[in-house]
């Protein structure tokens, strides 16, 4: 029996009013989160032609939306909440919080940080390891955290006998994708030679099949649709939005590349959109590691399962570097989490929403009208979420 | 002799691990070099990580018992870095191999493989139980099977 259903009552009832980000940097910044979060979440405020007063929900991470509310100043909100990455999550209770009437206009945001956990150089800044002690680790036997991605990708070679080169197609889009993004943390053009050389780090993915570590924030106004229809820039209304997950989610216990979250999201998400593949303009994979680009590709129903890389193949645009899929629907255009940087999806939803508000500059795909954006991978984190111009 | 062992030796003997009052016997086990998995004694499934109720039937007549030790590689990486650990030098890419075990379809258990070059270590070879010294405690690692390839 499946409880999956195209119930979907908030529809097209609420809104992203605006999105900011501070651009990303692959260095340690020398700030902290609370300025990353206090620059792009008030320029947000601004943008969309609110002031603090305004605001009466909050939603966030780092820091904490009672940190936040204290930072910016923000009189008196009814509903504030602190959920787990990707983004999406963010997005989908911020939405039902608006829509259920928690509250009316909520403050999104989320601040990729370089952190022990992620690159030892972070290390360098002394602020960044308080906490976080080194070796605190089950040590290597185990294939928790990043190191799963790594070990369905060796399952997914075995699987389907696919070539490194797959893999690659994907860190040459996204990097292709970010030289026409001045906020992205690496431009410059990437070979499949350069590709093939990268540092191994755990066989079967390099140093380029991995989310780049990253300082910089992302912020997001959601409010009803009737009231982001009065404030200063178009509004982008949630088609649907859904979390996916299933019973043996651990990563060494996870049933099949073909069962897993990604399933899940797909069957809720496409029951409850109003679009799907067909009916998009541009598609937002999560790229945090390369294998999970081709298997949402597979997942989606763009191919069938194995064929991700041929599908890249087929729809490669070689003068661009990129894949345009039938010569026209861009892949995560913002340079994705390879390339503009691992932002936990908050970079291909702020790129959504600039893209469907005609904001995207010299990346601007023209009249685009729909977004499908399917975040995050296997395991706990598979989200998805679908935006269209008003 | 392991109900000897304190709860506080087990967290001072097994730094950095997942113990709970419900793997704690799991981690008694290894002291014994059993390595031992939740199984329901109601319904007969097994389950890991280890819970405190059968996940099929929500007995909680769940009782950590021993394994054959034998499956077959299911998923495997080679790390060329990683967290430090006595006797694990990444100069040589550290094999970390995922084991379907024979017990029950889908039921794993996650370690090193030794005694093989890299090269062999490879989804779908047969492997068996075996243990190494790690800082003064015994860690469950497999080996491949006696000329068996699948």
């Amino acid at each position: 029996m499946s409880t999956i259903s195209s119930h979907n009552p908030m529809k097209n009832a609420v809104a992203f009013a605006g999105a900011a980000t501070t651009g990303f940097v692959a260095k340690n910044s020398g700030r902290s989160q609370a300025s990353l979060a206090a620059q792009a979440c008030t320029d947000v405020i601004k943008a969309c032609g609110l002031t603090a007063a305004d605001i009466d929900g909050i939603c966030g991470m780092v820091p904490s939306p009672p940190e936040m509310q204290t930072m910016l100043g923000i009189p008196r909100v009814t509903w504030f909440d602190n959920p787990v990455m990707p983004v999406v999550n963010a997005v989908a209770v911020a939405t039902a919080a608006v829509f259920s009437g928690l509250c009316q206009t909520v403050l999104v945001y989320h601040t990729p940080y370089r952190l022990p956990w992620n690159t030892a150089s972070s290390l360098q800044d002394p602020f960044r390891g308080i906490g976080m002690p080194a070796g605190s680790g089950p040590g290597p036997e185990s294939i928790f955290g990043g190191v799963g991605y790594t070990a369905w990708a060796s399952r997914y070679i075995h699987e389907y006998n696919v070539p490194r080169e797959h893999f690659g197609l994907v860190a040459i889009n996204d990097r292709s994708n970010a030289a026409r993004n001045p906020g992205a943390a690496k431009r410059t053009p990437l070979t499949m030679e350069d590709y093939l050389s990268a540092r191994m780090i755990r066989w079967p993915l390099c140093m380029l099949d991995m989310d780049l570590p990253v300082d910089g924030a992302d912020a997001f106004i959601i409010t009803t649709a009737e009231r982001a229809r009065d404030l200063a820039l178009p509004p982008v209304l949630v088609n649907a939005v859904t979390l996916g997950m299933v019973e043996k989610n651990q990563e060494d216990q996870t049933p099949s590349l073909r069962n897993h979250g990604q399933q899940v999201v797909v069957d809720a998400l496409r029951a409850k959109s109003d679009f799907w593949t067909d009916g998009t303009d541009i598609y937002f994979p999560y790229d945090g590691f390369t294998p999970i680009t081709l298997n949402w590709f597979e997942n989606t129903g763009w191919c069938g399962p194995g064929e991700g890389g041929q599908f890249v193949e087929a729809n490669w645009n070689a003068e661009q570097q990129r894949i345009l899929i039938d010569g026209r629907i861009p892949v995560n255009p913002h340079g994705g989490a390879l390339s503009e940087g691992g932002s936990q999806a908050s970079g291909h939803i702020r790129e959504a929403v600039h893209q469907l508000q005609g904001l995207a500059g010299e990346r601007q795909v023209d009249g685009a009208r729909t977004a499908l954006i399917t975040a995050g991978g296997y395991f706990f984190n598979a989200q998805g979420l679908t935006l269209v111009s008003d | 002799m392991t109900d000897l062992i304190t709860d506080a030796d087990l967290v001072r003997l097994f730094p950095g691990q997942p113990l709970t009052h419900d793997s704690a016997a799991h981690y008694r086990g290894r002291l014994e070099q059993r390595l031992l998995i939740n199984r329901c004694t109601d319904c007969g499934t097994w389950q890991q990580p280890p819970f405190p109720i059968c996940p099929k039937c929500w007995s909680t007549a769940v009782v950590p018992t021993e394994v054959a030790g034998t499956g077959t590689i299911h998923l495997v990486v080679f790390l060329y870095q990683g967290p430090p650990a006595p006797g694990v030098d990444y100069s040589t890419p550290y094999p970390v191999a995922t084991i379907e075990l024979d017990e029950q379809p889908g039921l794993r258990f996650t370690s090193t493989v030794i005694g093989a070059p890299n090269d062999d270590i490879v989804i779908g070879k047969r492997v068996t139980l075996d243990w190494i010294d790690r800082a003064g405690t015994p860690l469950p690692v497999f080996r491949l099977a006696e000329g068996a390839a699948t």
